[in-house]
Order: C-alpha cells, then sequence, then structure tokens
C-alpha cells in the first residue's frame, strides 16, 4: 500500500534539499521537532505538536536526488528530486507494507463480484 | 489506526487456502463450508475451520442458515487500508504545501 504524490516547486534542487534535510527547515514543514542525520544510516526524530513521534533510520541521501526515510515501526518514506524548467520536481511515495496482502485481496474480491 | 486487526488479517491471509477460499465467497456471493468444500479435494470440516478463522479476522461475516453458517465476505479491514490511504494522502498534501511556502519564504530571506 503506498501513496504517491507530485509537485513542482519554483526552487533549485540544492533549496529543496536543504529544505528536506536540515533539521530547522524541516520544521518549518514536516514535523514540529526534528532532529536528522541525513546520511546513509543516520538517524530520524520526529515530533508533532500532539505527542505524536516517529523515528526514522536514514537508508539512502543521494544529495539533490534521493533521500530514502524507514521508519522504525514499519514503512518507508522515498523523495525524489528532478531539475524540470521552472524549478523542481518532488516525487514523494509513502509506502506501509503491512497493507499489501489486504490491497491484493481488495482487487481480487472486488474483481469476483464484479 | 487498527494496526493489531491489520496483522491478524494480515496472517489470516498468509497461507494460500486460505486465500483461495475468500476468493471463493467473493465470488459466490456468500457460501456455506458444505458448499465450498463440494468443489474442492479437502473435507467440510476442513474448510469450516478455515472459515472460522477467516472470521475471527475480520474478514468474512456470519450468518447462521438452518444447521449450517453462511459466511459473506465483509470489506471492514480492507476498509483500514483505505483510510490509512486518504490519511496519509492528506498529511502529505499539506507538508507539501507548507514546503512550498516554507521555500518561497527561504527564497526571500536569501
Amino acid at each position: 500500500m503506498q501513496i504517491e504524490r507530485e509537485i513542482v516547486f519554483p526552487a533549485s534542487p540544492a533549496e529543496v534539499w536543504e529544505a528536506l534535510t536540515e533539521p530547522e527547515r524541516l520544521e518549518e514543514w514536516f514535523a514540529t521537532e526534528v532532529e536528522l542525520d541525513a546520511q546513509p544510516g543516520g538517524i530520524g526524530v520526529f515530533r508533532w505538536g500532539d505527542g505524536d513521534e516517529r523515528r526514522a533510520v536514514v537508508r539512502e541521501a543521494e544529495p539533490e536526488e534521493r533521500l530514502v526515510l524507514d521508519w522504525e515501526d514499519e514503512g518507508q518514506v522515498v523523495l525524489e528530486l528532478d531539475e524540470v524548467d521552472g524549478g523542481t520536481r518532488v516525487r514523494v511515495v509513502e509506502r506501509s507494507p503491512e497493507w499489501s496482502t489486504a490491497l491484493e485481496l481488495h482487487a481480487l474480491a472486488w474483481v469476483a463480484v464484479a | 489506526m487498527g494496526r493489531g486487526r491489520v496483522e491478524h488479517v494480515f496472517d489470516a491471509l498468509g497461507d494460500p487456502g486460505r486465500r483461495s477460499l475468500v476468493e471463493a465467497v467473493a465470488s459466490r456471493g456468500s457460501a456455506t463450508a458444505t458448499e465450498l468444500a463440494a468443489g474442492l479435494p479437502v473435507t467440510r470440516q476442513a474448510v469450516a475451520k478455515q472459515l472460522a478463522a477467516l472470521a475471527d479476522a475480520g474478514l468474512l461475516r456470519s450468518t447462521r442458515a438452518g444447521r449450517e453458517t453462511r459466511y459473506e465476505v465483509t470489506p471492514e479491514p480492507l476498509g483500514d487500508a483505505v483510510a490509512w490511504m486518504v490519511d496519509m494522502g492528506a498529511t502529505w498534501d499539506g507538508r507539501l504545501d507548507r514546503l512550498g511556502r516554507a521555500l518561497a519564504k527561504g527564497k526571500v530571506a536569501r
């Protein structure tokens, strides 16, 4: 199971990369309190105002190209950057592996019922 | 977000035999162990046991039909997966919106 989003920002890949990896910048949009060591094997700790906390390990970090975080409580976020006319395209994929079987069944059940 | 329940569903569907039973029930709309066993090289008792496990996991809903139990597929555990998708999608829409504003602000400051 996964969700995907794609959006172009009028900013350079370097600016976007900074916003994705610098804790102070991440606190402007991702979470309330952020600790992140943006290199492979680095640890990320994200806290939100409602008391929620999620931890992650950096699986991949290709500056200005690709950042992959493995959530400690399962799941993964992949952020990919591409320089395009007028800025940088950001592609986000968030995956939750625990749903995959249920989803296959969902497709199967609907096909069968239809 | 019903995490325990989802794991339960996952376990219940880990077995190919149980998955094919769910498929068989879904394709018939509803079915009893006797009806399903008729087309399979297994006993009615074995099918009944698997159907009960699937009902426990919330994948099938059971109703009594005379001396037999009739099952149908319930979409609810799958509804949890859909809820995750909707929540996570909305979360990212909000984040990307804020990221866009943070990038615009960063530019001004530079």
